[in-house]
């Protein structure tokens, strides 16, 4: 009996203990989970009340101070780069360990690993988009060429490493113990991966849209809907610019063929609209205390843990401060003691699709010319959590990976295109660039830096204490002969190849010119008269206006003024069609109580997209429901096209409201544009009163609902929501529901520098610390943190310091 | 009498060890010490349970009210359970549990392997 009770009780505590340590389904395993000394509870903790004197940390040639503001941003004094590289690793893994890692896997396409099949589809697309591939011949480049940013990048490397090794089960972020993983290795593959990550964020193309709608529309159409250039073009680079080169880039062939199916592949997953950023530098002459001041935001998916981490870099050579990507050295956007300088993505199309003509079935070769060329197999393998390992083979050609094949979304049987990216080319090395940069004292030396910087293409704005100002569209940026890469090409053809490289000394940049200012956001590069083929279907039409307006009217600028205007929620599409859209309604559906009460919110609206506004409301939807009405009939020929963008919509509403564009030829008698803004005004209409009936108040912010949204989308309660805050796309204050200014900075470049911050998060990734979520409220209402310099000793509002020896 | 000092041996035990050790070191810490000190079988259960469960609840009340941290309130969200305070109800809960168990498994292996000590008193 004794025995019978003894081993049921045994066994019942056993398999209760084990029980208890295992996951089940989406659940994580209990015990680790809720034990108050190494579950969960302990990472309520915030980073000041576990601050350590010091920390060990192995290879340091001295020992490293590591010096906290009240926003818990470190500064980090080290007294060499591989000390000081080495301690931002450290520094960053222990902040942001489970995002930096997070996001490198997803950057592998490894994240089925963690979160099992689902995650399948999502690997098999990036591994075959090639950002491993790019990353490992980045890896051999840096190997051959520039061993000693390689040995700062391992340094980097080494000091998360040595975190990881540290970690106890209570520091774990909260994160692995929910998704029940532990982190891996770091490494200095990973480092760049990240900036291939960068790129693949930042970097669409529309190829499979444009050969379809050259198909669909003709030529001519096409050209009239989707110019080049729009009627009032305000490029990046100011237009009296005079290029004082000859291009090298090559002529257009004679009798090109393109291949000309109906395409109907599902395109490639895009950059989301909305994502884009603004940068400007204004120099002396226009600022009231005579110093240059820059001012930087870059616009991206609102997350957290913010995809931005802040730090001051400190040598007894050069004290750097700004914005770091967690996993990347260095600072990216920010200023040191003598220059600052900024990024916008510079949106180009560099990404083209190539029809490969397989010799066989078994693809071991392809035409090219009047030869067949020989294919490399790449066996990619994706660990699946609870299942077996995936094996996806992955055709290369010379151009690069053919992405959609017979075992990948075959949706048809011919889907053999090769992508021709940058990112597929080892001869890039992004982090030197940012290495430099931050060391950097003048413009020649931030235009030395730029040199080794091929993707993603940024416009890197410049100011610099002595006085100068400049911009720089910055990337490898293939030669192309007019319109190539705009539609699918004929990899058989070897015309259809680029010819190279714009000369780094041909990349479009400004210094100090005339009007005294320089800026970018998104839009056109240059002019039409700048002699190399320019073209994307991205472009912004209106960020970029109304910044350069304001820009040239202001005058004795001071940093509260591009505070300012980087908070603009001035919303110029809407001054420009709202007009035009109220004129061609008329006195349609006046008779309505409901239509007066909007039609008077509207016509009392000032454009400003602020939290409360009403008018900005009613406009987005019934200026995007009018553009639905335009272009249904084109977006439902059955393949994957883009619209013209808003810019041309208005146009043609504007100027040509009759044009046969707007008939709709499902429907009898003949339609103009004023047809579409009345169908366009109905469904606002039925759309507001189910908002009202729902929701009630349609303020700007309550109907936007802004939301920083947690890495893991399931996450929700790590997210935070209703984010009562205004701006939206093509304002300054870019600021949607889910994208905005990821980081706003502004810095005057005065004999102290003046330099202010702020990103919509905090400086911990913890979701239980109180440094998780801090700047959110701050952000929101277009206030900013100190973010000027610390010298070492400096003992004014500091939180702890910490020795690393 | 042994019922109080096994609960409260179990309880430091808890609180030293589990600083150091998960769980299921602790779960054996108890077995021992209940193995030790010989309660009854409800003892053995009770004593484990509270010491264990106790201290849990007394570290997350103790966690919460240093740190104001709005994470047990997350997480609750997260894993479906409404508010921290259900949170901290399931890790006494599940402490309870996995103590009680342990005491009482140290019981039976006492009882196991010594013989009644009853023939002595009565002889």
């Amino acid at each position: 009996m004794k025995y019978i009770s003894f081993f049921s009780i045994l066994i019942l505590t056993c398999a209760l203990g084990v029980l208890v340590s295992l996951p089940f389904g989406q659940i994580p395993p209990l015990a680790p989970l809720l034990d108050p000394n190494h579950g969960f509870w302990q990472n309520s903790f915030s980073e000041d009340q576990l601050a350590e004197e010091s920390l060990d940390l192995e290879n340091l040639n001295a020992a490293v101070e590591v010096v906290y503001d009240e926003q818990l941003i470190p500064h980090i004094y080290a007294e060499n780069e591989l000390d000081l590289y080495r301690a931002q690793g450290y520094i960053t893994a222990k902040h942001r360990l489970w995002q930096m890692e997070f996001q490198t896997r997803a950057a592998a396409g490894r994240l089925s690993e963690i979160v099992g099949p689902m995650a399948l589809e999502l690997d098999r697309m990036t591994r075959r988009k090639g950002l491993a591939y790019g990353a490992e011949k980045g890896i051999s480049y840096l190997t051959e060429n520039d061993p000693a940013t390689l040995a700062l990048v391992e340094a980097y490397a080494d000091g998360v490493n040595q975190y990881i090794a540290q970690l106890t089960n209570a520091r774990l972020p909260v994160e692995y113990k929910l998704l029940n993983y532990r982190p891996e290795a770091w490494s200095a593959y990973k480092s760049l991966l990240l900036l291939k990550y960068m790129s693949d964020m930042l970097v669409g193309d529309r190829d499979l849209e444009y050969s379809n709608l050259k198909k669909i529309l003709g030529k001519v159409n096409l050209d009239r809907l989707y110019p080049d250039f729009p009627i009032e073009n305000d490029p990046v680079i100011e237009k009296e610019r005079v290029w004082d080169f000859t291009s090298s880039a090559p002529a257009k062939p004679d009798s090109l063929n393109y291949p000309e199916e109906t395409l109907q592949l599902e395109p490639l997953v895009q950059p989301t609209e909305g994502t884009g950023s603004n940068n400007w530098a204004v120099s002396g002459k226009k600022t009231k205390n005579g110093n240059p001041i820059l001012a930087n935001d870059p616009h991206l998916s609102l997350n957290l843990p913010s995809l931005w981490y802040s730090m001051q870099l400190s040598t007894p050579t050069h004290t750097v401060k700004g914005a770091t990507l967690p996993g990347a050295l260095g600072i990216i956007s920010g200023f040191n003691e003598n220059i600052a300088w900024g990024v916008t993505n510079a949106t180009k199309d560099t990404r083209d699709w190539y029809k490969i003509t397989f010799q066989d079935a078994s693809r071991k070769a392809y035409k090219y010319g009047q030869e067949w060329k020989p294919t490399e197999f790449r066996v990619e393998e994706i660990l699946v959590k609870g299942q077996e390992t995936f094996l996806d083979t992955v055709v290369y050609t010379h151009y690069g990976p053919v992405v959609y094949d017979q075992s990948f979304k075959a949706d048809r049987q011919d889907v053999n295109f090769a992508l021709r990216w940058i990112v597929h080319q080892g001869t890039s090395n992004e982090q030197k660039t940012f290495i430099q940069l931050n060391k950097a004292t003048n413009h020649e030396q931030y235009t030395e830096a730029l040199k080794d910087y091929a993707a993603p293409a940024q416009n890197f704005v410049f100011a610099s204490k002595s006085g100068d100002i400049a911009m720089r569209i910055q990337g490898k940026f293939p030669l192309k002969w007019e319109e190539q890469g705009k539609f699918f090409m004929d990899g058989a053809d070897p015309r259809m190849e680029w010819q190279g490289f714009i000369p780094f000394e041909h990349n479009a940049n400004t210094l100090n010119p005339e009007r005294g200012f320089v800026s970018s956001a998104n839009q056109h590069p240059v002019d039409s008269t700048y002699p190399y083929y320019v073209f994307d279907n991205s472009y912004e039409h209106y960020r970029n206006r109304r910044l350069n307006r304001e820009l040239a009217a202001m005058e004795q600028i001071t940093v509260e003024d591009m505070k300012g205007l980087q908070f603009d929620s001035y919303n110029l599409q809407a001054e420009e069609s709202l007009p035009v859209m109220l004129n061609l309604l008329a006195t349609y559906g006046s008779s309505s109580k409901e239509a007066q009460k909007y039609l008077t919110d509207l016509r009392a609206w000032d454009f400003f997209a602020d939290p409360a506004k009403k008018g900005q409301t009613l406009y987005s939807i019934w200026f995007a429901e009018t553009a639905e009405s335009v272009w249904r009939e084109l977006m439902d020929q059955g393949a994957p096209v883009v619209r013209p963008n808003n810019y041309q919509t208005i146009a043609l509403m504007r100027d040509t409201p009759e044009d046969a564009i707007f008939d709709v030829h499902m429907a009898e008698g003949v339609q103009t544009a004023q047809y579409h803004v009345r169908v366009g005004f109905d469904s606002l209409l039925v759309a507001m009163k189910k908002w009202e009936s729902k929701e009630g108040d349609y303020g700007w912010a309550d109907y936007k609902k802004t939301t920083i949204q947690h890495l893991v989308p399931t996450f929700k309660a790590f997210s935070v929501p209703d984010v009562y805050t205004g701006g939206g796309a093509g304002i300054l204050n870019a600021t949607g529901p889910r994208h905005g200014a990821s980081w706003r900075m502004v810095v005057e470049l005065g004999s102290t520098i003046q330099a202010f911050g702020i990103y919509p998060g905090g400086q911990s990734g913890n979701p239980g610390s109180r440094f998780y979520d801090n700047f959110i409220p701050i952000w929101a209402k277009g206030d900013y943190v100190d973010f000027g310099l610390k010298k070492k000793g400096d003992q004014k509002g500091i939180l702890f310091k910490t020795i690393l020896n | 009498m042994k019922f109080l000092l096994f609960t409260l041996l179990s309880a430091l035990v808890v609180v030293f060890l589990n600083i150091v050790a998960p769980y299921w070191v602790v779960m054996i810490a108890v077995t021992a010490l209940a193995a030790l000190i010989r309660p009854t079988v409800w003892g053995g259960f009770l004593g484990g349970g509270l010491g264990m469960g106790l201290v849990w609840l007394g570290q997350t009340l103790y966690i919460s009210a240093v740190t104001s941290s709005t994470l047990p309130d997350k997480m609750g969200a997260l894993m479906g359970l409404g508010s921290g305070l259900s949170l901290m109800l399931l890790t006494a809960v599940l402490g309870f549990i996995l103590g009680g168990c342990s005491g009482l498994l140290g019981v039976m292996f006492r009882n196991l392997i010594q013989k009644k000590p009853t023939d002595v008193y009565l002889g």
